[in-house]
């Protein structure tokens, strides 16, 4: 498989300006998100204090932002990663079906929103999961609700519905629901999940179901989650001054990592991730040519 | 070296004083990460651990005698009796440390 020096995860400006000094110090990148960059960035109004760009409008910033992409050629991979997983010597970066192996890893998939329900961390892997295609087969013969926060979660429903004997359905959102026959469409707001050692009902606010699973599908994956062994605070990922995470070679950078949120702020960590995933990957090289 | 178990056999494990089953499955992308670190902490762990792997789907028996929801599920056995779960990837360290808690 390709190995990359560098994978940065997430497009907003942190994840930019960590692609842009990286391809600057002449590393192979892949930069993973969205070729819309940030979908708050083109909802922002006006962006006052970006030096450079005074009174921009998020979706000027956007169209800046391509242009210094496409000038130093740099491109973006479309995807959503799900799960980076730290092997050893490397990281494997998991992004719908796709994997992709990098030396180091810079995380800026930004501000994560949505506590989680009662119950959700108390019951993980005893029926809690975050994952369809990777836990549907344990659901033979058994019940299972799906939480979905987007449309996107539909083809995971499904796919549930084809191996669990039944599936009941709670969108969130509001768009028309397309999902197979077989899923059980439920317009409740789902409150909480319990049970005394697995999952045995899903909450809400006008009932409750008898499950033996709970799928809780969001669209943006607690830092915790996305990086298994991450450490991880009120759901920022904890960094030092140089952005270097507690597992080596892993690097985070911009809103992910807290407050303030500010543009500039993401762009300046940035910045300063690319530079320590440099250090670290010459620091590496240098200790496999010295044994 | 982890051991696989096949046809639900769980013997070894249960005689084992301290036994380290992983349940996973083929289809499990996390599970598939997780093996080489197993691998690499059962090298580590050599002779004062026993490693075993359960491939949920073959040994559906014992993935149901021990619970398991969601995998991989790491599970701790001393002389047979379970003492401690984890479940999902972790990379070395965090594997090092759920180990250590029980030695």
């Amino acid at each position: 498989m390709e190995r990359y020096d560098i994978a940065i995860i997430g497009t907003g400006p942190a994840g930019l300006s960590a692609a842009i000094t990286a391809k600057i110090r002449n590393k192979k990148i892949i930069l993973i998100g969205s070729s819309e960059l940030s979908t708050r960035i083109q909802k922002a109004h006006t962006i006052q204090n970006y030096l450079g760009l005074p009174a921009v409008s998020g979706e000027d910033m956007k169209k800046a932002f391509c242009a210094h992409l496409d000038a130093m050629d740099i491109k973006i991979t479309e995807g959503r990663a799900n799960a980076v997983y730290a092997m050893g010597s490397y990281f494997s970066i998991q992004s719908g079906e796709q994997i992709y192996e990098a030396d180091s890893v810079i995380l800026a998939t930004g501000i994560v929103t949505g506590k989680p329900y009662p119950g959700e961390n108390e019951l993980l892997g005893r029926g809690v999961s975050y994952c369809a295609t990777c836990d549907a087969p344990l659901y033979k013969n058994k019940t299972a609700a799906v939480i979905a926060s987007s449309p996107q979660e539909e083809a995971e429903a499904d796919f549930l519905a084809e191996i669990a004997a039944r599936v009941l359905y709670f969108p969130l959102y509001k768009d028309d629901v397309h999902v197979s026959g077989k899923v059980q469409v439920i317009n409740e707001i789902p409150e909480a999940v319990t049970g005394s050692g697995k999952v045995e009902q899903l909450k809400t606010k006008n009932g409750s179901y008898a499950v033996d699973g709970v799928f809780i599908l969001r669209e943006s994956v607690a830092p915790g989650q996305l990086v298994p062994g991450v450490q991880v605070e009120d759901n920022n990922v904890q960094v030092n001054r140089l952005m270097e995470t507690n597992i080596p070679g892993c690097f985070a950078c911009g809103d992910i990592v807290g407050k303030p949120y500010q543009y500039i702020k993401a762009a300046g960590e940035g910045n300063i991730a690319a530079l320590s995933a440099v250090n670290y990957l010459d620091r590496k090289k240098r200790g496999n040519e010295n044994a | 070296m982890v051991k696989k178990i096949s046809n639900n056999d769980f013997s070894e494990a249960k005689n084992s004083g301290f036994a380290v089953v992983d349940f996973s499955a083929t289809w499990c992308g996390p599970c598939r990460m997780l093996a080489p670190v197993m691998d690499d902490v059962s090298e580590e762990l050599n002779g004062k651990v026993d490693f075993f792997n359960v491939d949920v789907d073959e040994n559906s028996e014992l993935a149901a005698e021990f619970g398991v929801q969601s995998i991989p599920a790491l599970i701790v056995l001393k002389n047979g009796k379970k003492v401690d779960e984890t479940v999902g990837f972790q990379p070395k360290p965090g594997i090092m440390k759920f180990l250590n808690r029980n030695m």
